[in-house]
C-alpha cells in the first residue's frame, strides 16, 4: 500500500536553524494495517506524516502509494488517496461554514468539483445519517457554523470528514493531544470504530503511551529522524505502556551524548 | 428628488463593485487593491468599444472579461510567484493605469451620442414623461434606468448566491476560510484564489462599464479610492444584516453600497467639500475596522472593574 524508501528532509538547510528532520526513513505498510508512530519531541514523527501527505517535498528518497510514485506530487493531488486529521482541532474544518457544508466539502475529497449543488437532498440525508451514527447529537445542528462548536466536536467531525470517502490511507497526527481527556476518549473511540468498520490503512502519531500500547497492530518508534524500533504482530500486542516508557528512557540516556560527540567517538574507536 | 434617484442609481451600480470586493475581501480573505485599476479598465474598455459603435451589451460583456483578466493577473502574481497579496494588487493596479490610457488613447473619453445600456433603458419612455409622487416629480426615463440596473444587480447577486452553494463555490469559500483544510481535501488553493480574484475583478469591471455609461464619460482617474469605497460598502452591509451567512452578505453588500452613496449625497448636500470626500471615506473605513474591537475591549474593562 505505502512504500517509503530512504526519505530525508532538512529544513532551513545551510542556516543556523538547520534541522535534519528525517534522516533516511524506510517503511513498508501493508493494506489494512494500523500503524502507531511514537517518538520524542523533534524525532520527526509528524514530519514523516507530513512527508507522506505532501506538506513538503522530500529532499531524497521515494514514496510510493497504491502503485503510484507520489514523491513529487503536490499535497492537493495526494488528497485523492489520503484522509487527514490534524493535531489542532481548528485546522481540519472551515469555521465560518456550516457542519453540512464542511461535510459536503469532504464528500468531494480529491474529486472534480463542478457546478452541481453541494447540498442536494440525497447528500443531505446521507450526511444526516452519518452524523447521527457518531452519536454526538450534532445531526440536528447541521446548519450551524462549525466555528461555534467545541474542539472535541470539531475534531470528531474532522475525523468523520477524513473517513467519509474511505481513504486508502488515513493519517492521524496527534489528533487527541489538544483535547480534554473526555473528548480525547470519545475521539479515540470513534477512531477505533471507523478504522475497524472500514478496514482503513492508518498511520497514527500519538504522545499517549496507553493509546500507543492499546491501539494498532504495529508500532514504530522514531528517534532523531530515524526509525529506532518497529514492533509488529504478537510482539506489538505484548507491549505495555511501561515497556514503551522504558524504551524512551534508554533513548534519553543515549541522547545525553550529543550526536556529534557520538559520531566523533565512533570514528575514533570503532 | 432627481438627486436622490441619481444617488440611488449610482449606489446600485457601485453595488457590483461591493459584490466584487465581497468576494476578495470576505470570501477569499484577500485584500485586493487591483480594484482601483480594474474598475477603470472596465470603464475604458466599455467606453472605447461604445465609441467605435459596438453593441452596448457586447461592450459591457467584454469589459467584464477584461476585469477577469486583470484579476487573473493579480492571482498569478500572488500564487505562482508568491508575491505578497497587497503588493500583487498594487503592481497590477499601477500597470493598469498605463493600460487604461492605451485602451482609451487619452485620459478622458466622453460618450455623447453613442447608444449605451442607459440610452437603451431610456428608450422605453419619452424624455418628458413624468411620474409624480406627492410633491415630487420623477422622470420615467430615470425610473427605467433604475429598473434595468436593479434587474441586472439582482441577477448577478442570485447567480453568485447559487454559485456559492455549488461544490466549486463551496471550495472557493473554504479556500478563503481554511486553506490547510481544503488543500488536504484535494483543492489547489492557488488556482481557487486566482479564479476568485478573476470573478471579483470581473464584477468590479462590470461596475466600471455601467458607471461610464451612466455618467456619460470614462476617465483614467475614475478608479482612485474605489477599493476603499468597496470596503466601506461591505462593512456597512455586514452591520446592516448582522450575519456572516453568504446570502445575507450578498444582500448586505448591495444595501451597504446604496446606503453609503445616499449618506455621501446627504453629506455633500449639507456642505461637505467634495475634495474631502476620500478622506472622510478613509476615516469611515478606519473607524468601522477599529471601533468594534475597541468597543468590545471597553466593555471587557467595564465588566472587570
Amino acid at each position: 500500500m505505502l512504500e517509503i524508501e530512504n526519505i530525508a528532509k532538512t529544513f532551513h538547510a545551510g542556516t543556523p536553524n538547520e534541522v535534519r528532520a528525517l534522516r533516511g526513513v524506510s517503511l513498508k505498510i501493508e493494506p489494512g494495517s494500523f500503524v502507531i508512530v511514537i517518538g520524542t519531541n523533534g524525532s520527526g514523527k509528524s514530519t514523516l506524516l507530513n512527508a507522506v501527505a505532501g506538506s513538503f517535498i522530500v529532499d531524497t528518497g521515494r514514496i510510493n502509494l497504491k502503485g503510484h510514485e507520489i514523491t513529487r506530487w503536490p499535497e492537493h493531488r495526494r488528497a485523492q488517496f489520503i484522509g487527514r486529521v490534524f493535531q489542532n482541532p481548528f485546522s481540519g474544518t472551515a469555521p465560518s461554514m456550516t457542519i453540512a457544508e464542511n461535510l459536503a466539502l469532504a464528500a468531494k475529497r480529491g474529486r472534480n468539483r463542478g457546478l452541481g449543488w453541494a447540498l442536494g437532498s440525497s447528500v443531505k440525508t446521507d450526511l444526516y445519517d452519518r452524523v447521527r451514527a457518531m452519536g454526538l447529537g450534532l445531526e440536528d445542528r447541521l446548519d450551524t457554523a462549525i466555528g461555534s462548536l467545541s474542539g472535541g466536536q470539531r475534531q470528531s467531525l474532522t475525523l468523520l470528514m477524513a473517513g467519509l470517502l474511505k481513504p486508502d490511507l488515513l493519517l492521524l497526527d496527534e489528533h487527541t493531544a489538544a483535547l480534554d481527556p473526555k473528548s480525547a476518549d470519545q475521539v479515540i473511540r470513534l477512531t477505533e470504530e471507523m478504522i475497524r468498520r472500514d478496514k482503513l490503512t492508518t498511520m497514527m502519531v500519538t504522545h499517549s503511551m496507553p493509546q500507543a500500547a492499546n491501539l494498532g497492530d504495529r508500532l514504530i518508534m522514531m528517534v532523531q529522524g530515524r526509525i529506532l524500533h518497529d514492533f509488529q504482530g504478537a510482539e506489538k500486542q505484548r507491549l505495555a505502556p511501561e515497556d514503551l516508557l522504558a524504551r524512551f528512557e534508554e533513548v534519553r540516556c543515549s541522547e545525553q551524548l550529543d550526536e556529534t560527540a557520538a559520531d566523533m567517538l565512533s570514528r575514533q574507536y570503532v | 428628488m432627481t438627486l436622490l434617484v441619481g444617488s440611488f442609481t449610482m449606489g446600485l451600480i457601485l453595488s457590483l463593485l461591493a459584490l466584487g470586493v465581497l468576494i476578495s475581501f470576505r470570501v477569499l480573505s484577500f485584500r485586493d487593491l487591483t480594484v482601483d485599476g480594474s474598475i477603470t479598465l472596465g470603464g475604458s474598455v466599455a467606453a472605447i468599444l461604445l465609441a467605435s459603435g459596438w453593441n452596448p451589451w457586447l461592450a459591457t460583456l467584454l469589459a467584464f472579461f477584461a476585469g477577469a483578466l486583470a484579476g487573473t493577473t493579480t492571482g498569478i502574481l500572488a500564487t505562482r510567484f508568491q508575491i505578497n497579496g497587497l503588493l500583487a494588487g498594487i503592481l497590477v493596479m499601477t500597470g493598469l493605469y498605463s493600460v487604461n490610457l492605451r485602451v482609451m488613447g487619452k485620459s478622458n473619453l466622453p460618450l455623447m451620442k453613442e447608444s449605451t445600456l442607459v440610452t437603451f433603458a431610456q428608450s422605453f419612455a419619452t424624455a418628458d414623461a413624468k411620474w409624480t409622487f406627492g410633491r415630487w416629480e420623477v422622470s420615467v426615463q430615470d425610473i427605467c434606468v433604475v429598473v434595468m440596473i436593479a434587474g441586472l444587480i439582482t441577477s448577478v447577486a442570485l447567480l453568485m448566491y447559487a454559485f456559492f452553494r455549488t461544490n466549486l463555490g463551496l471550495a472557493m469559500r473554504a479556500a478563503g476560510d481554511n486553506d490547510q483544510m481544503i488543500r488536504a481535501l484535494g483543492v489547489e488553493v492557488g488556482w481557487m484564489l486566482t479564479f476568485g480574484l478573476a470573478l471579483s475583478n470581473a464584477l468590479v469591471a462590470l461596475a466600471g462599464a455601467l458607471l461610464v455609461q451612466y455618467q456619460g464619460f470614462a476617465d483614467v482617474q475614475m478608479g482612485i479610492g474605489m477599493v476603499v469605497w468597496g470596503f466601506a460598502s461591505v462593512i456597512i452591509g455586514e452591520s446592516l444584516v448582522g450575519s456572516r451567512q453568504i446570502g445575507l452578505l450578498l444582500v448586505g453588500a448591495v444595501m451597504g453600497s446604496i446606503l453609503f452613496r445616499l449618506l455621501v449625497a446627504i453629506a455633500l448636500r449639507w456642505g461637505l467639500n467634495p475634495n474631502d470626500l476620500k478622506l472622510v471615506t478613509a476615516l469611515f473605513v478606519f473607524g468601522a475596522l477599529v471601533l468594534p474591537e475597541a468597543i468590545a475591549h471597553l466593555r471587557k474593562r467595564i465588566a472587570t472593574t
